[in-house]
């Protein structure tokens, strides 16, 4: 399973929100943790790849007046997903070792 | 607050909708909706429009947009095919209509073909100079009230004076374009070879003519091919005929057996290209050349035709108005010499004109130029209308035929909507049917034209060819093929997708009916314009009848005419006493003039002896001809006698027609003695009979014969028999013994005469070609509506049969509907048709009158055509078994 770095990031986000992760609410969340602004497309077309990819499962919720009576669709981490980000942090992680002087701050935390 | 007022833009979420994949919108749509009230709480309402926008664009990724394949009902290329296979199984379904769909589209797109390439063709002349806009012809005209003329042909001195006095002319060059001198036809060898060949196609021209008209050159060059007396230049066929690969510049001619004065070849010319108004395979150099003593200074010889080349940037009117000085200090100064009358008229009424040369095909109507080819600029818009009309008859077709099935379509129509079809998508379905017949019917029309265009060459007089390679053709067809389909479908297509279902599925829609006036209508229009067609080429042949037949003022029959027998020189006399030894040879006569074109012609102005200084010259031409000359032709003396040779004072005797007498003001011209601009007089011996000897579209002009014995270029026998081919060949074997050198070359007089109406014979016959066109092309679409209403009415038909309605008035009740439009359409045609032909036949001088027999015949044709045409199914209809019909109910 090899996921992109945008990815990665949106899994994240998927993941935290628990219950409640759909299109605007990942997007401002994503805004809040990392300062990135990416359009609804590029967001969408991210959730759509991870689903593909069998990361990410959804289901379709209630409507809300504030979005023209349309229904959010949410969604939520698969196995796969956990796993998708459990080796993302593996890779990431053996190659900080290997990096001299780089302070990742783990252990302190 | 503010969410309540503002709403997304709807426009983006609509190309959004349109676009992408059907089962994202809803989530996509309510993402960005909600996005956009968010941005709202904190920004403007144009920021958050913005911002929607700029998502809506930004969601335009490959992920999002619609696949190309899939199920879905509103893919428009899975439409596309199933209206193809629609269209497909209702031409298979209804082959005849179908088949007479697509037959009348084709017949009436290859016409159009046939007549877009004629115009194309047409339109084309001239346009392939480089430099064309500075390109002129020098005009001459005269415009006095109640005679006003345009000729091209001025004296030889007219070159250096525009080469002096005009800064603004860049060259000038002369061109004697009709038979004078050598010019015309000739005998053609080269030096050293013993056979002459006739040729035709000779002129004279300045070397400059070469360059001003861009003649490009295979051997030679331009400014040098022409510039040594004697010398010619030869068109690559002609090099090739008589010098095959080789470079003949440099080689001797002999002319007309005048081995005394030989041509060189100073250069050989690509052939002209067919839309050239200059048509010519010999071009002689005017260098040096003095036709007679002081013609080149003198104000005599009106036979040469200018062209000249402006500098770039000048402006022809300025010019125009500049040339004026040549008139008042030359040609008035020539006529007041001569003390000539006309000098006042002259300078009141003449003046210069500069003719464009890509208009002298098309636009020189008024203009005296005879030797010139041209088209005709009335013709090119006749055709074009007619094309126009017969696509618009087959158009018709395809519209009647198309509402009146509609019955058959409705229910189709009322499903389709039922389950959720859109007008647009029937809309789009008909018109994809109509394009799918259009594009049958253009490649079957491509076809036809393709294969009729040797035909229609031998009727139109031109060379076109196909062109299959040119650039245009494929995205021309396309859109001819698009415009065609919209055009034939666009009503049909509405009517039917207007259908509504309730009514279709109830079975209220009455069987095609409720469209019946509209149909009726287009029938009307359709026979309307068969009907003018078949008048306008009736009365065309009448007129072609009336001119080849009527009393022309001499007799045509069984004259021979033997050309080239200039080159007879002493020997004929003793020609002529051997042809009359023949005993089917009742007269000969030598001249070079008679009354059929291509034969030589002149002008002068002529005045009773003592009024040339008073009077009004009249205009006329002077024939040599011998004492033979009017008996052979049949002409009747009105007053006085013909010439004899027994008469030595006969030499400078005269014999004038009627016309000349009467524009002279002479009652009894006999005994009176008339003088010419040059000073000869001659002794009127006798009047001839008015004949016609130009075109009869004119009034027989003022001539005058004088006699000259054995001189003339044209033997002509008058001859007496019933082997025509027999005495032919006695007449070669006599030739043949004196001239071995030079093939025999004859024509008939009553052949060359037809040929002088040949134009008339051309409409003649390419309306009708069109008119039988435009009539099978409406009585298919009649067929076809018969055929269809008998179909529909083929229940009621038996119901009556059964109820004891006889064999007559079934047939009555199914063509007097149709009959009745026919008739409609003759009331309207025919005062179009009178009214056509009588402005047509205003050209003509001698002109037949329109007669009521003209209508009455047409009327009872068409009607008779119409009969046929619905009869058939009518009559079918009217004996078949009723029980077969009834039989399914």
């Amino acid at each position: 399973m090899k996921i992109g770095a945008f990815e990665e990031l949106v899994l994240l986000a998927v993941g935290s929100l628990g219950e409640n992760a759909y299109g605007v609410a990942v997007k401002e969340l994503l805004k809040e943790k990392t300062g990135r602004t990416p359009s609804i497309g590029a967001l969408h077309s991210a959730l759509y790849r991870l689903e593909d990819k069998g990361c990410l499962n959804s289901s379709e919720g209630g409507a809300t007046s504030e979005r023209g009576g349309r229904r959010k669709k949410f969604y939520t981490l698969t196995a796969a997903g956990k796993n998708a980000i459990i080796d993302a942090n593996r890779i990431r992680l053996q190659f900080s070792k290997n990096i001299e002087g780089l302070n990742l701050g783990l252990d302190e935390s | 607050m503010k969410k309540h007022h503002h709403i997304p833009p709807r426009f983006a979420e609509k190309i959004l909708n349109q676009i992408i994949r059907p089962d994202l919108a809803e989530e996509v749509l309510g993402d960005l909706e909600e996005k956009f009230y968010a941005t709202l709480v904190k920004r403007s309402s144009f920021r958050a429009r913005l911002n929607y926008w700029y998502q809506v664009l930004n969601y335009l990724r490959p992920f999002a947009i619609r696949k190309r394949s899939g199920a879905s009902h509103s893919n428009p290329i899975v439409m596309f095919s199933h209206n193809i296979k629609i269209a497909r199984r209702s031409i298979l379904k209804q082959k005849m209509y179908a088949a007479i769909k697509i037959g009348g589209f084709s017949i009436g797109i290859a016409a159009c073909l046939l007549i877009a390439l004629f115009i194309r063709e047409e339109l084309s002349y001239d346009k392939h100079y480089a430099d064309g806009d500075n390109i002129y012809r020098l005009v001459g005209a005269y415009d006095e009230p109640g005679e006003s003329w345009k000729g091209v042909t001025l004296p030889a001195i007219i070159k250096p004076l525009l080469e002096e006095g005009f800064p603004e002319i860049e060259k000038t060059g002369r061109l004697i374009i009709f038979d004078f001198f050598a010019s015309g036809n000739n005998q053609f060898r080269p030096v050293n070879e013993m056979q002459n060949t006739y040729e035709e196609g000779f002129v004279y021209a300045d070397p400059e003519t070469l360059e001003i008209l861009e003649i490009p050159m295979v051997y030679g060059y331009q400014t040098l091919a022409l510039s040594e007396p004697n010398t010619l230049v030869i068109s690559q066929k002609k090099a090739d005929k008589y010098f095959p690969g080789e470079n003949p510049v440099g080689r001797m001619i002999i002319l007309n057996e005048n081995e005394s004065n030989p041509y060189k070849i100073g250069g050989v010319m690509e052939n002209f290209p067919s839309n050239s108004h200059l048509q010519c395979d010999f071009i002689l150099t005017l260098t040096g050349k003095e036709f007679w003593p002081g013609e080149q200074s003198d104000w005599n010889g009106y036979v040469y035709d200018s062209y000249l080349k402006l500098r770039p940037g000048s402006n022809p009117v300025d010019l125009e108005e500049k040339l004026l000085s040549i008139r008042d200090n030359h040609i008035v100064v020539d006529y007041e010499s001569r003390g000539d009358q006309r000098a006042g008229d002259i300078k009141e009424y003449f003046s210069f004109q500069l003719q464009p040369v890509k208009d002298i095909y098309l636009r020189s109507d008024d203009i005296l130029d005879n030797n010139v080819p041209h088209g005709d600029l009335k013709v090119v818009w006749v055709f074009g209308a007619i094309a126009v009309f017969i696509l618009l008859l087959a158009c018709i077709n395809f519209i009647n035929l198309s509402t009146a099935k509609s019955a058959n379509r409705a229910k189709e129509v009322g499903l389709r909507k039922v389950v959720g079809s859109y007008r647009s998508g029937l809309v789009s379905q008909f018109m994809t049917e109509s394009l799918v017949f259009s594009f049958i019917s253009f490649i079957i029309g491509a076809l036809l034209a393709w294969i009729l265009l040797p035909y229609f060459n031998l009727l139109s007089g031109k060379s076109l060819v196909f062109p299959w390679s040119a650039w245009w053709l494929v995205p021309g067809f396309i859109s001819s093929i698009v415009i065609t389909g919209i055009m034939a479908g666009f009503y049909p297509a509405l009517y039917l997708s207007a259908f509504k279902p309730i009514d279709v599925l109830k079975g209220k829609l009455s069987r095609g009916s409720s469209s019946s006036k509209m149909r009726g209508g287009m029938v009307i229009f359709q026979f309307t314009t068969s009907i003018v067609l078949m008048i306008c080429t009736f009365i065309t042949y009448q007129q072609m009848t009336f001119i080849l037949n009527t009393k022309i003022g001499f007799d045509k029959e069984q004259v021979v005419m033997i050309q080239g027998a200039n080159t007879l020189g002493k020997k004929r006399a003793a020609f002529k006493n051997e042809l009359l030894q023949l005993s089917e040879v009742m007269t000969v006569t030598q001249s070079s003039y008679f009354p059929v074109s291509g034969t030589q012609r002149n002008g002068d102005s002529f005045w009773k002896e003592g009024r040339s200084k008073l009077d009004k010259g009249v205009g006329s031409q002077i024939w040599w001809v011998d004492q033979d000359y009017i008996p052979a032709l049949g002409m009747k003396l009105v007053s006085g006698r013909n010439f004899s040779a027994e008469m030595a004072s006969d030499s400078s005797a005269m014999i004038i027609n009627q016309t000349m007498a009467k524009q002279l003001g002479l009652e009894d011209p006999v005994g009176e003695r008339i003088t010419v601009s040059w000073g000869r007089s001659w002794n009127v011996i006798g009047m001839v009979e008015d004949f016609h000897f130009e075109s009869m579209k004119g009034d027989v002009e003022p001539l005058c014969l004088v006699f000259g014995q054995y001189s003339g270029s044209i033997v002509s026998v008058k001859v007496n028999t019933k082997d025509m081919a027999g005495t032919l060949a006695s007449i070669s074997r006599l030739w043949e013994e004196f001239m071995p050198a030079q093939p025999i070359r004859y024509a008939f007089l009553d052949e060359r005469y037809a040929r002088m109406y040949a134009d008339v014979e051309r409409t003649g016959k390419v309306f009708t070609a069109f008119a039988v066109l435009a009539i099978v092309v409406a009585c298919l679409g009649l067929f076809a509506l018969s055929a269809f209403m008998v179909e529909q009415r083929s229940k009621e038909i038996s119901v009556r049969k059964v109820l004891g309605a006889s064999l007559g008035s079934i047939f009555n009740l199914l063509t007097l509907n149709f009959l009745r439009l026919v008739l409609i359409a003759m009331v309207i045609a025919m005062p179009i048709g009178w009214y056509v032909m009588r402005k047509w036949l205003e050209d003509y001088a001698n002109r037949i009158e329109i007669t009521w027999e003209v209508f009455a015949i047409t009327g009872i044709a068409v009607l008779l055509i119409a009969l046929l045409t619905i009869s058939s199914e009518s009559i079918k209809a009217a004996l078949i078994n009723p029980a077969k019909k009834l039989r399914s109910e």
